[in-house]
C-alpha cells in the first residue's frame, strides 16, 4: 500500500539519522577528535531526545499541553537509584541497569497513571498548569525525604536522617536534598543510543498502529471520535502513560550518568520541563523526527556558543527565534516547500492538485 | 420486480421498528429546544426529518446519540433502550451519525478517517500494535481493505491518501458518511448531508444514499433542508416546528399538509 510505504521510509530516515549521528560520534571519540566537554554531553544529548520524543506524544499526537514532564523523569531517576544504591555490587553492571530501566519505567508508568486520573479530566490551559503544579510537588517531595535500608527493610522519614532509626550496617539512600549518592555511573553513550532506538520504535509504532490512530482521532475532533465509538479517556490515558513511562526512561539514563542525584530546580523544576517543551515546539508539534534534531542541536548548542560568553544566552536565544520562525512562518514554509519541488521534480506538485 | 418489492415491504414490516422515540423532551435554559417529541422508523426505512432553522432536528440528533441526555422520554434502538447512555456506548448499541458542521479528524489521511471508524471490528492490542505482530499486519491489512471498500462507494477510494482536511466540501461530507458506515451502525443519521453541493452534487449524493440503504441493508435517518432531495429518496417524514412535531406520516401527504406548506412559506 503506498501510504505505508511512505510512513514507512519516513521511519526509516529517523532511525538512520540517529545511527549516523551515533557512527559519526563514535569515530570522533576513537579518533580522539572530540573534547572531552563534548564528550560529557553524548548521554545528555540521549536523554533529551527521549524526553522530547516522549512529551511529543502528549503534545502532539494526542493534543495535551503537558508541562510536568520534569517531574516524571524525577521518579524514573530517583526510583532507579534507589535500586542502584541498594544492589550496588550484588549483582553485574549491565543487569543492574538493565532491571533499573524496567523499575523506573514501571514506577513512572503508576505514577503517570494515578496523575493522569485528576489532570485527563481537564482540557488546554488548566491541564498545562495542573501538570506544572504536579511537577513542582514530585520534586520538592524528593527533596524532603529521607530513606534507608537496613537487614530490616525500607525505612522512611520526612524530618531528618537521624530519625530514619538505621541499624549500625545500614545504609542511607536518600539523604533529603542532598540526594542519592555513591551511584554507579553505568550509563554510556551506546546505552544511551540503544534507548533513543527503543523510544523511537515504541512511538512511532504506536502512532502508526489501530491505537495511535484513535489517540490521534480524538485529538482532531472530541466529539466526533465518541460518535464512532472511540474512549476518549482510555485514549488520552494510554498516551499518557506511555509518555510518562519513557521519560522514566530518560531519568534513569540522567541517574545512571551521575555520582550523585539531587533534585534541583535546574533538572526537575519547571523550567526543566519548559525546555522539552521547547525542543517539542521547535522540531514541530507532533513531529517525531523534529524532536530528535531539536533536541540534538539545543543540547549542543549552549557548549558551542560558549566562547561568546557574556553574549551566549542572547545568541541562544536568537538562534531559537530564527528557528521557529524557519519552522512555522507562512514564508519560511512555502520556501522551503519551493525548494523540495526543484529537488523532486513535478510529481508531488501534480498530487497536489489531484486533491482538489 | 413489483413483486419483488412488495415482498420486501412486508419484510419489512415483519422486522419491526429499528428506532421508537417517545415523549422526548429537553430545554437549554428557559428554551425548550425539544418536546414531547416522537418518531417511529421501521427497519430498512429512508426516514426524513425537516423544519425550518432552530426548529430543533440538530438538537433531535443530539438527543439520539447522547450528546445530551433528554429531560425526559425514552428512546428504543431495534428494541433497545439506549435513554441516557453515553455516545460511545450508543454508538456500539448501532447508531452512527454525520454532523451539520462537518467534523473530521483534518491531520488523518482519507483513509484513516474511515479506519478509525472500524476501531472496535478489527481489534489488536496495543503491545501487539508496538511490536507488529502477525495479527498486527492482518489486521491492518484487513482494515484496509474495508476501508478502501467504503471509500469506493463514495467515490474516494482514489484521494485515500489525501489529508482530509484537502478535501473539498462536498467530498468531505461523503467522507463523514464513510467513517459513520464504517462502524457498522443499524441506524445511521445525517445532519444535512447536501448542505453546500451544487445540483449535480446533490443528485449524485441521493443515488448514493439509496444505495447504502440498499446495499448495507442500513435504516437511514435524515434531516433536510433541500425538499428535493427530502420528496426524492424520503419515504416518510417528521416535521418538527418550534421543537414540537408538527406532523408525521407518507411524505407526499406530509409535503401537501397546509400546516407544513405554512411553516415553511412563513419561515
Ligand atoms: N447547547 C445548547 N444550548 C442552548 N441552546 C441550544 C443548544 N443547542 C441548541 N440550542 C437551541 O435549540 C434550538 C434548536 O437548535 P437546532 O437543533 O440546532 O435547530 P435546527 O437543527 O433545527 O436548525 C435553537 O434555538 C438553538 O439555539
Ligand atoms: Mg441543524
Amino acid at each position: 500500500m503506498k501510504i505505508k510505504n511512505k510512513t514507512f521510509r519516513q521511519n526509516a530516515i529517523t532511525y538512520a539519522m540517529v545511527l549516523l549521528f551515533y557512527l559519526i560520534c563514535q569515530g570522533l571519540i576513537m579518533s580522539g577528535n572530540m573534547s572531552s566537554l563534548m564528550k560529557g554531553l553524548m548521554v545528555p544529548i540521549c536523554y533529551y531526545v527521549i524526553l522530547a520524543v516522549s512529551l511529543n506524544l502528549v503534545v502532539g499526537i494526542s493534543g495535551e499541553l503537558s508541562l510536568g514532564h520534569a517531574g516524571f523523569m524525577c521518579i524514573g531517576a530517583y526510583s532507579s537509584a534507589i535500586f542502584a544504591v541498594c544492589v550496588d555490587g550484588k549483582i553485574p553492571e549491565m543487569a543492574e541497569l538493565l532491571l533499573a530501566l524496567v523499575i523506573g519505567a514501571a514506577v513512572t508508568a503508576v505514577f503517570g497513571f494515578l496523575i493522569g486520573i485528576p489532570v485527563l479530566r481537564l482540557r488546554g490551559d488548566y491541564l498545562a498548569i495542573v501538570t506544572l503544579a504536579f511537577g513542582e510537588i514530585i520534586k520538592n517531595v524528593v527533596n524532603a525525604v529521607y530513606v534507608g535500608v537496613d537487614e530490616n527493610g525500607l525505612h522512611f522519614s520526612m524530618k531528618d536522617s537521624l530519625s530514619l532509626g538505621l541499624s549500625e550496617n545500614g545504609i542511607e539512600i536518600i539523604n533529603g536534598a542532598q540526594g542519592i549518592s555513591g551511584l554507579p555511573r553505568t550509563a554510556t553513550f551506546t546505552t544511551g543510543i540503544i534507548l533513543v532506538f527503543i523510544t523511537l520504535f515504541i512511538v512511532l509504532n504506536l502512532v502508526n498502529s489501530r491505537q495511535g490512530r484513535a489517540i490521534m482521532a480524538i485529538r482532531d475532533n472530541r466529539i466526533a471520535a465518541e460518535s464512532i465509538g472511540l474512549s476518549v479517556s482510555k485514549y488520552k490515558m494510554m498516551a499518557f502513560v506511555i509518555s510518562a513511562a519513557l521519560a522514566g526512561v530518560a531519568g534513569v539514563l540522567y541517574s545512571h550518568n551521575l555520582s550523585t542525584l539531587q533534585a534541583t530546580s535546574k533538572n526537575f523544576g519547571y523550567n526543566q520541563s519548559i525546555m522539552i517543551l521547547v525542543f517539542v515546539v521547535l522540531g514541530g508539534i507532533g513531529n517525531i523526527r523534529g524532536s530528535v534534531i531539536a533536541a540534538f542541536i539545543l543540547t549542543i548548542l549552549p557548549e558551542k556558543l560558549r566562547f561568546l560568553s557574556d553574549y551566549r544566552m542572547l545568541i541562544y536565544a536568537i538562534v531559537l527565534i530564527t528557528m521557529m520562525l524557519f519552522n512555522s512562518a507562512p514564508k519560511a514554509i512555502a520556501w522551503r516547500k519551493s525548494i523540495k519541488e526543484r529537488f523532486f521534480s513535478g510529481k508531488k506538485a501534480e498530487a497536489g492538485k489531484e486533491a482538489q | 420486480m413489483e413483486e419483488k418489492i412488495i415482498k420486501a415491504a412486508d419484510v419489512r414490516q415483519e422486522k419491526g421498528l429499528m428506532l421508537n422515540v417517545e415523549n422526548l423532551s429537553i430545554s437549554f435554559g428557559g428554551l425548550k429546544a425539544v418536546e414531547n417529541f416522537h418518531m417511529q422508523i421501521k427497519k430498512h426505512e429512508l426516514y426524513g426529518l425537516i423544519g425550518p432553522n432552530g426548529a430543533g432536528k440538530t438538537t433531535v440528533f443530539n438527543l439520539l446519540t447522547g450528546v445530551y441526555k433528554p429531560d425526559t422520554g425514552s428512546i428504543l434502538l431495534d428494541g433497545e433502550n439506549i435513554t441516557g447512555k453515553h455516545t460511545i456506548d450508543i454508538n456500539h448499541a448501532g447508531i452512527a451519525r454525520t454532523f451539520q458542521n462537518i467534523r473530521l479528524f483534518g491531520n488523518l489521511s482519507v483513509l484513516d478517517n474511515v479506519k478509525a471508524g472500524l476501531h472496535a471490528h478489527y481489534v489488536y492490542g496495543t503491545v501487539s500494535g508496538i511490536f507488529r505482530t502477525p495479527k498486527f499486519y492482518k489486521m491492518e491489512r484487513a482494515m484496509n481493505e474495508k476501508a478502501m471498500e467504503i471509500l469506493k462507494v463514495f467515490d474516494l477510494d482514489e484521494a485515500a491518501s489525501y489529508k482530509a482536511s484537502q478535501l473539498p466540501y462536498g467530498r468531505q461530507r461523503k467522507l463523514e458518511i464513510a467513517r459513520a458506515l464504517a462502524t457498522e451502525p443499524k441506524l445511521l443519521l445525517l445532519d444535512e448531508p447536501a448542505a453546500g453541493m451544487n445540483p449535480q452534487e446533490t443528485q449524485e449524493l441521493m443515488d448514493t444514499i439509496r444505495f447504502v440503504r440498499d446495499s448495507f441493508d442500513m435504516t437511514i435517518l435524515l434531516i433536510e433542508h433541500d425538499m428535493k432531495l427530502v420528496s426524492g429518496i424520503c419515504e416518510e417524514l417528521t416535521v418538527l416546528n418550534f421543537g414540537q412535531v408538527l406532523c408525521s406520516g407518507a411524505t407526499k401527504e406530509v409535503l401537501n399538509n397546509p400546516e407544513v406548506i405554512k411553516a415553511y412559506l412563513g419561515d
